[in-house]
C-alpha cells in the first residue's frame, strides 16, 4: 500500500515538474502566427506611438482613439486591428493546443495580455483596470 | 475475507485519489512556464524593429532560428 | 438646430400676438396678455411697454416654457428706438433671461395697425437670423451662415438651456460647420385650415468626431428639404435630405458623400414614423425603408428594410467585410447581385431575407507570411433565397454553379438548410470533386459565443488518383481515393474528423486516420493526421516519381502528420519491406537516389567501387525512419539493424549481387532533402553528393 502511494505521489511530482518546465511553442502554427504578426507589426508600431491603438487587458488590440488617423484610413486601421486579433486569438488556442490542454486558452490569453502590457515600450497605451494609461 | 475487502477498498480509495489526482493535475496551470513562453513569443514579434532599420525587417526574417 | 430655429420663431411670433391686440395712442403702449398655451408652448405673464420718450420698448415675459424646457422673467430692451406713426421701431436691442443677457443683438419693426413684424437678430459671430411676419398667417425666418461650433462657444449657455443633451452631444463630438436655412411658418387660417412648415436648409464645411474618433465626418455637406403639415395626430411631413459633400467613419463603415435620402412620415409627441423612404446608395438599384422611431428615450422600435439590385462588388468592400470580417479585408472578395429584406420589431430583429443572384465569394489563400498567395477557396455563381425569422424556422435553398478549392475544381451543387435562431441544419451537401463527390451528412451549427460549433459526417465519393493528381499538378498516379469519416467536429479554429481517407494506390492502400484541421482560414492553417500505408508496390512508386527502378512492396506510417500550407512539417515516418515473398531488385540509379536520402556517406564506395558495373541488385529488405521536427529529419534505417560503427542500413542486400546501402548522417536538413529530391525527379539524373 505504501509502496503505491509512493508511486502515485512521484508520479504526480513528476507531472507537476513537468508542467512547470517550459511550454511547447515551437510549432509550425506558432510559428506562422509569429512570423504574420511580426511582419504585421511594422504597421502597428506607429499606431501604438500615436495612441490610435493600444494593448487591451483582454489580450487583444483595440482602436481607442481613431482620431489620430486620417478619415479615409480608419477602416483599413480596423481591418489590421481585426487580423492581428484574429491572429492572437488563434496563437493563444495553438499555444493550449500544443502543450495537449486546449482548456487553457483562457489562462494562455490572460497571461499574454498582462505580458503585452508589461513589456510595451513607454508611451503606448495600454488598458488596465478597465482604463487607458499611457505608459 | 476481511482482509480482502479492506485491501479492495484501500486499492478502491487510492485509485479515486489518483483519478482526482488526475483531475488536479489537469486543470493546474503552468503560469511562470506561460510567462516564459509569452515573453519569447512577445520578443520575437516586437524584437524585429529595436535591432534592425524597419525597412529591412521583413527580407531577413526567415534566415535565423 | 431645428429645436433651436423653431424655437426662436415660436418667441417672434409671441411678440407678433402680444401685438394683435388694439392700441389706443402711440405716446404710451402697454399691453398685457393673459397666457398663451399651444402643444408645446405656455407663455405667461406677457407685458409690451412703449412710452415714446423714454428708454424705448420693453417687453417682459414671466414664464415662457417650450416643451419641457422653461425660462423666468425674460426682457428685451431697446437702447434704440423710435415709433415713427405707425411702427415701432429698435435698433440693438438685448434680450435678457433673468440677469443673463444673450449674446446676441435685435433690430425690429412693428405696425401695431397690420401687426407686421421684422427682426433681425445678429449674433456675435456675425450670423443672422431675419424674422418676417406678414400680420397674418405666415412667419418667415431666414438663418445665414450660422456656425454650429458657436452653440459649444458663445451660445452653449442657451443651447444647454434649450436642449441640454443636444448641446452635450454637439460638444463632446466637438461638431462645426455652417448653416444656412429658410423657414416658412404657416398658421392655421381661413385658406387653410392646417399649420404648415417649409424648411430648407445646408450644411457646408461640416464635421464631428466622437473623442474616440471612431463616429466622425469631416468636410460634410448636407442639404435639406422639408414640408410637413400639422394634422391632430401630429405633423406629417415629407423631404429630401442629401448628402453632398465629404466623408465619414461610422465604425466599422467609412463613408462618402452620394447617397440622397427621400422620405415622408409622421412626428408627434411620442414617436417619429418613416412612412415610406427611398435611399440612393451607389451599388443599390433600389433601397427603401420604413421605420418607427420613439423619441423619449429615442429608441428604433421598428425597421422595415428592402434592398435590391445590390451589386456585391461594391457592397462587399464597402459594406459587408467591414462589418462581419475585417480581419478578412485583404482576402474576401465579393461579385454579382444580392437583395435583402429585413425587419426589426420593437428593437429587436425579426426576420432577414437574403436573395442571391450569380453571387460570388472568393477567399484568397494566405502563406505563412501572412501575404495573400494562392488560390484559396470560391464559390458561385451562386443563386437563391435565404431566409431568416425570429419565431419560426426557415429553409434556406442555394444553388451553386461551382467554385474552386485551391486548384480543384467544384462541380455545381445544392445547399439547403434548416435555420432555426442560432442554429442552422443543413441537408446532404453533395460537391462534385473530379470524378467523385464530396458529400457532407447531416451537417450541423450551432452560432453561440465562441463562434460556430457543430457536427456531421463527411463521405468522399470514389475519385480517380489520375485525374486528382493531373489537377494537382503531381506525377500521375492511378488508383482511387475515397472516405468515409461519419464523426467531423467544428469547433473555433478546428474541424477534426474521425474515421478513414482511404487511397487505393500502387497496388496497396493508404489510409488517414484522425484527421483534423486547426485554424481552417488563418495564416496558422494546419492538418494533421496519421497515415498508415500497406503493400505499396515500389516499382510503380519508383516509377511515378522517376526515382530510379525498385521493385517489390513496402508498407509505412506516418505518425503525427502535420502539414502547413500543405508542406510537411512534422511526422514521424516509418517505412519498411512489407512481408510476403515477391521479388526484390533496386536499380543502381535507385540506390544512389537512395543514398542521398541518407546522405550520401555511403555511396561514395559504390560509384568508385567494382558493383558500378552491375545494373540491377537483389536486396533482402528496406527500411528507413524520418522523424521530422523543426525542419531537420532525424533519420535512421531498417529498425533493430544498428551498427556499431553508427551506420544505419536502409538497405539489406541479399541474393547476387548483394548491396548494402548504409547512411550515417543522421541529422539532414528536411528542406535539404526536398530539394534534392526534386532534383532527381525534374532533371531524372543522379544527385550530387557529397
Amino acid at each position: 500500500m505504501r509502496w503505491l502511494t509512493a508511486g502515485l505521489l512521484s508520479w504526480m511530482m513528476a507531472f507537476a515538474v513537468q508542467a512547470q518546465g517550459n511550454l511547447e511553442i515551437d510549432t509550425p502554427a506558432i510559428s506562422a502566427l509569429k512570423a504574420s504578426m511580426k511582419q504585421r507589426h511594422a504597421q502597428l508600431r506607429p499606431l501604438y506611438v500615436s495612441g490610435a491603438i493600444g494593448l487591451a487587458a483582454d489580450g487583444s488590440v483595440a482602436l481607442r482613439d481613431a482620431s489620430a488617423v486620417p478619415l479615409a484610413q480608419r477602416g483599413s486601421v480596423n481591418a489590421l486591428v481585426a487580423a492581428e486579433n484574429a491572429d492572437r486569438s488563434a496563437l493563444y488556442r495553438e499555444v493550449a493546443r500544443a502543450n495537449q490542454h486546449p482548456e487553457w486558452e483562457a489562462d494562455v490569453r490572460s497571461t499574454f495580455a498582462q505580458r503585452w502590457i508589461d513589456r510595451a515600450p513607454a508611451g503606448w497605451w495600454v488598458q488596465r483596470g478597465g482604463t487607458w494609461v499611457k505608459k | 475475507m476481511p482482509f480482502f475487502r479492506i485491501r479492495s477498498l484501500l486499492l478502491a480509495g487510492s485509485l479515486a485519489l489518483a483519478a482526482s489526482a488526475c483531475v488536479t493535475i489537469n486543470i493546474y496551470f503552468p503560469a511562470a512556464a506561460a510567462e516564459k513562453a509569452a515573453d519569447r513569443i512577445i520578443d520575437e514579434v516586437w524584437q524585429a524593429r529595436e535591432n534592425q532599420s524597419p525597412q529591412a525587417a521583413p527580407a531577413e526574417q526567415g534566415a535565423e532560428q | 438646430m431645428a429645436a433651436r430655429a423653431a424655437a426662436r420663431c415660436c418667441c417672434l411670433a409671441l411678440l407678433a400676438l402680444a401685438a394683435i391686440l388694439p392700441v389706443q395712442g402711440i405716446e404710451r403702449i402697454q399691453l398685457s396678455i393673459g397666457d398663451i398655451r399651444a402643444p408645446g408652448l405656455s407663455v405667461q405673464g406677457v407685458e409690451l411697454q412703449f412710452a415714446a420718450g423714454s428708454k424705448g420698448p420693453e417687453l417682459r415675459i414671466a414664464h415662457l416654457a417650450l416643451g419641457e424646457r422653461a425660462w423666468r422673467g425674460l426682457h428685451l430692451s431697446c437702447p434704440e428706438a423710435d415709433a415713427a406713426f405707425p411702427e415701432i421701431r429698435c435698433r440693438g436691442g438685448e434680450i435678457r433671461v433673468g440677469a443673463k443677457r444673450l449674446p446676441l443683438n435685435i433690430d425690429f419693426r412693428f405696425d401695431p395697425l397690420t401687426s407686421a413684424f421684422d427682426a433681425v437678430l445678429r449674433l456675435s459671430s456675425g450670423s443672422t437670423v431675419d424674422i418676417h411676419h406678414d400680420g397674418g398667417n405666415l412667419v418667415e425666418a431666414a438663418l445665414t451662415r450660422f456656425e454650429i461650433g458657436e452653440l459649444s462657444g458663445d451660445l452653449a449657455g442657451f443651447a444647454a438651456q434649450v436642449s441640454p443633451a443636444l448641446a452635450a452631444e454637439l460638444a463632446q463630438h466637438a461638431a462645426k460647420g455652417t448653416v444656412d436655412a429658410r423657414l416658412a411658418w404657416q398658421q392655421a387660417g381661413d385658406a387653410d385650415p392646417h399649420e404648415k412648415l417649409q424648411l430648407q436648409a445646408r450644411l457646408s464645411g461640416g464635421s464631428f468626431s466622437s473623442p474616440d474618433g471612431l463616429q466622425a465626418a469631416e468636410g460634410l455637406a448636407l442639404s435639406l428639404d422639408l414640408t410637413a403639415r400639422a394634422l391632430a395626430a401630429g405633423w406629417d411631413w415629407q423631404g429630401r435630405l442629401a448628402w453632398e459633400g465629404g466623408e465619414a467613419y461610422l465604425h466599422p463603415l467609412y463613408l462618402q458623400s452620394g447617397p440622397v435620402l427621400q422620405a415622408e412620415g409622421r412626428l408627434n409627441d411620442d414617436e417619429l414614423v418613416l412612412r415610406m423612404a427611398t435611399l440612393e446608395l451607389e451599388g443599390v438599384d433600389q433601397f427603401a425603408l420604413t421605420a418607427r422611431i420613439a423619441r423619449e428615450p429615442p429608441s428604433l422600435q421598428d425597421l422595415t428594410l428592402s434592398l435590391a439590385g445590390g451589386d456585391l462588388a461594391i457592397l462587399g468592400p464597402h459594406w459587408i467585410t467591414p462589418a462581419l470580417a475585417p480581419a478578412l479585408a485583404d482576402r474576401l472578395r465579393f461579385a454579382g447581385h444580392a437583395g435583402a429584406g429585413a425587419e426589426i420589431r420593437n428593437g429587436q430583429l425579426f426576420s432577414l431575407d437574403l436573395v442571391f443572384d450569380g453571387a460570388g465569394l472568393s477567399l484568397a489563400g494566405v502563406d505563412e507570411g501572412g501575404e495573400v498567395r494562392g488560390r484559396g477557396l470560391a464559390f458561385g455563381p451562386l443563386s437563391g433565397h435565404l431566409p431568416w425569422s425570429a419565431t419560426a424556422p426557415t429553409r434556406a435553398s442555394l444553388q451553386l454553379e461551382g467554385g474552386h478549392w485551391e486548384a480543384l475544381s467544384l462541380g455545381a451543387f445544392d445547399v439547403d438548410a434548416l435555420l432555426d435562431g442560432g442554429q442552422v441544419a443543413f441537408g446532404q451537401i453533395r460537391i462534385p470533386l473530379l470524378d467523385g463527390a464530396l458529400v457532407l451528412d447531416g451537417l450541423a451549427l450551432e452560432h453561440g459565443a465562441e463562434g460556430w460549433r457543430g457536427q456531421g459526417g463527411v463521405v468522399v465519393e470514389p475519385l480517380s488518383m489520375a485525374l486528382l493528381t493531373q489537377a494537382l499538378g503531381w506525377p500521375s498516379m492511378s488508383g482511387i481515393l475515397s472516405a468515409s469519416m461519419p464523426g467531423m467536429r467544428v469547433s473555433t479554429g478546428e474541424i477534426s474528423l474521425d474515421g478513414a481517407l482511404v487511397v487505393s494506390v500502387f497496388d496497396g492502400y493508404l489510409q488517414a486516420t484522425g484527421l483534423r484541421v486547426s485554424e481552417p482560414f488563418g495564416v496558422a492553417s494546419n492538418l494533421r493526421a496519421d497515415i498508415e500505408a500497406r503493400h505499396l508496390d515500389l516499382a510503380q512508386l519508383t516509377d511515378t516519381f522517376s526515382f530510379g527502378s525498385i521493385s517489390g512492396y513496402v508498407d509505412a506510417d506516418v505518425k503525427g502528420l502535420e502539414l502547413a500550407g500543405w508542406r510537411p512539417v512534422a511526422f514521424d515516418l516509418r517505412l519498411a519491406s512489407s512481408p510476403g515473398s515477391y521479388r526484390r531488385r533496386i536499380s543502381q540509379r535507385a540506390v544512389q537516389n537512395i543514398g542521398a536520402l541518407g546522405g550520401g556517406g555511403a555511396i561514395a564506395a559504390l560509384q568508385r567501387g567494382v558493383l558500378s558495373v552491375f545494373d540491377t541488385f537483389g536486396y533482402r529488405e528496406l527500411g528507413f525512419h524520418c522523424v521530422l521536427a523543426n525542419g531537420i529529419c532525424e533519420m535512421s534505417g531498417i529498425a533493430g539493424r544498428e551498427r556499431p560503427d553508427g551506420g544505419f542500413p536502409i538497405v539489406r542486400g541479399g541474393g547476387i549481387p548483394a548491396l548494402d546501402v548504409i547512411g550515417y548522417n543522421r541529422r539532414v536538413d528536411w528542406q535539404e532533402l526536398v530539394d534534392r529530391i526534386q532534383r532527381v525527379i525534374e532533371n531524372n539524373v543522379a544527385p550530387e553528393l557529397h
